[in-house]
């Protein structure tokens, strides 16, 4: 429709023309300086702090044996992978040195895992077969 | 127990000799091995275990592990970095965009 209706009830004889309506017209010539449409750069203000891994935080030492043995298969004393231990690259290059360390120095037993540890709390998530 | 004290004694005195400092000397217990070690001509079950931080020159590492590799009471011996302090502000695992690494470099 061309012409548009002035909101007055009833009153359809004051139609405006369309050309003559006052409408908020953007000209990029007349874009005041300054004053930008577009969004403003900001860091995502909704980010999440970044995941942290178990061990994010904690010095791993090669004497603690009861930490290294966690992360050890109590049949066959082998080390666990990362994807069952869940630790970040940096935790699982360290804590593979230390159970290395330790079974070189006699800390920690090599081929099964310490009898006295075993009732620790299981952080590895290992499927067994059933 | 006097044995071990005397072990302790000559080790330290042999590291001072060739100009190491001793800074801490730290008794980890006695408890029995984790498996048999057989050093010596003899198959040890028990031992005590023993830290000594010391600072040195490197050159003396080849010469104390022959001298303690003589010394019958040393069942094993080792020379370890003294372990700095680790950053406790770990930064968390930080998400790897494996999209780029897939796509070939030019």
């Amino acid at each position: 429709m061309a012409a548009r209706a002035v909101a007055v009830r009833g009153l359809w004889r004051r139609l405006v023309p369309a050309a003559l309506w006052e409408r908020p017209c953007r000209l990029q010539h007349e874009r005041q300086p300054g004053r930008c449409d577009q969004p403003i750069q900001m860091e995502n203000p909704y980010k999440e702090p970044p995941k942290k891994c178990i061990l994010c935080g904690i010095n791993v030492d090669y004497k603690n044996v009861q930490l290294l043995s966690q992360f050890v298969s109590p049949h066959t004393g082998c080390i666990y992978g990362r994807h069952i231990t869940g630790l970040c690259n940096k935790k699982q290059k360290e804590i593979t040195k230390a159970i290395k360390r330790a079974h070189v120095l006699g800390f920690m037993p090599v081929m099964f895992k310490n009898p006295s540890f075993l009732t620790d709390p299981k952080i590895c998530n290992v499927k067994y077969p059933e | 127990k006097p044995e071990t004290a005397a072990v302790l004694k000559r080790t330290v005195e042999a590291l001072m000799e060739r100009g190491a400092i001793v800074r801490n000397l730290e008794n980890l217990g006695e408890r029995s091995l984790p498996y048999k070690i057989s050093k010596h001509k003899e198959r040890h079950r028990r031992g005590g275990y023993f830290l000594i931080d010391l600072e040195g020159p490197p050159s003396i590492v080849s010469t104390m592990m022959d001298h303690l590799g003589r010394d019958i009471d040393v069942i094993r011996r080792a020379f370890i970095k003294h372990p700095v302090s680790q950053t406790e502000e770990c930064s968390g695992i930080i998400p790897v965009n494996c999209e780029d690494k897939l796509i070939a470099k030019k």
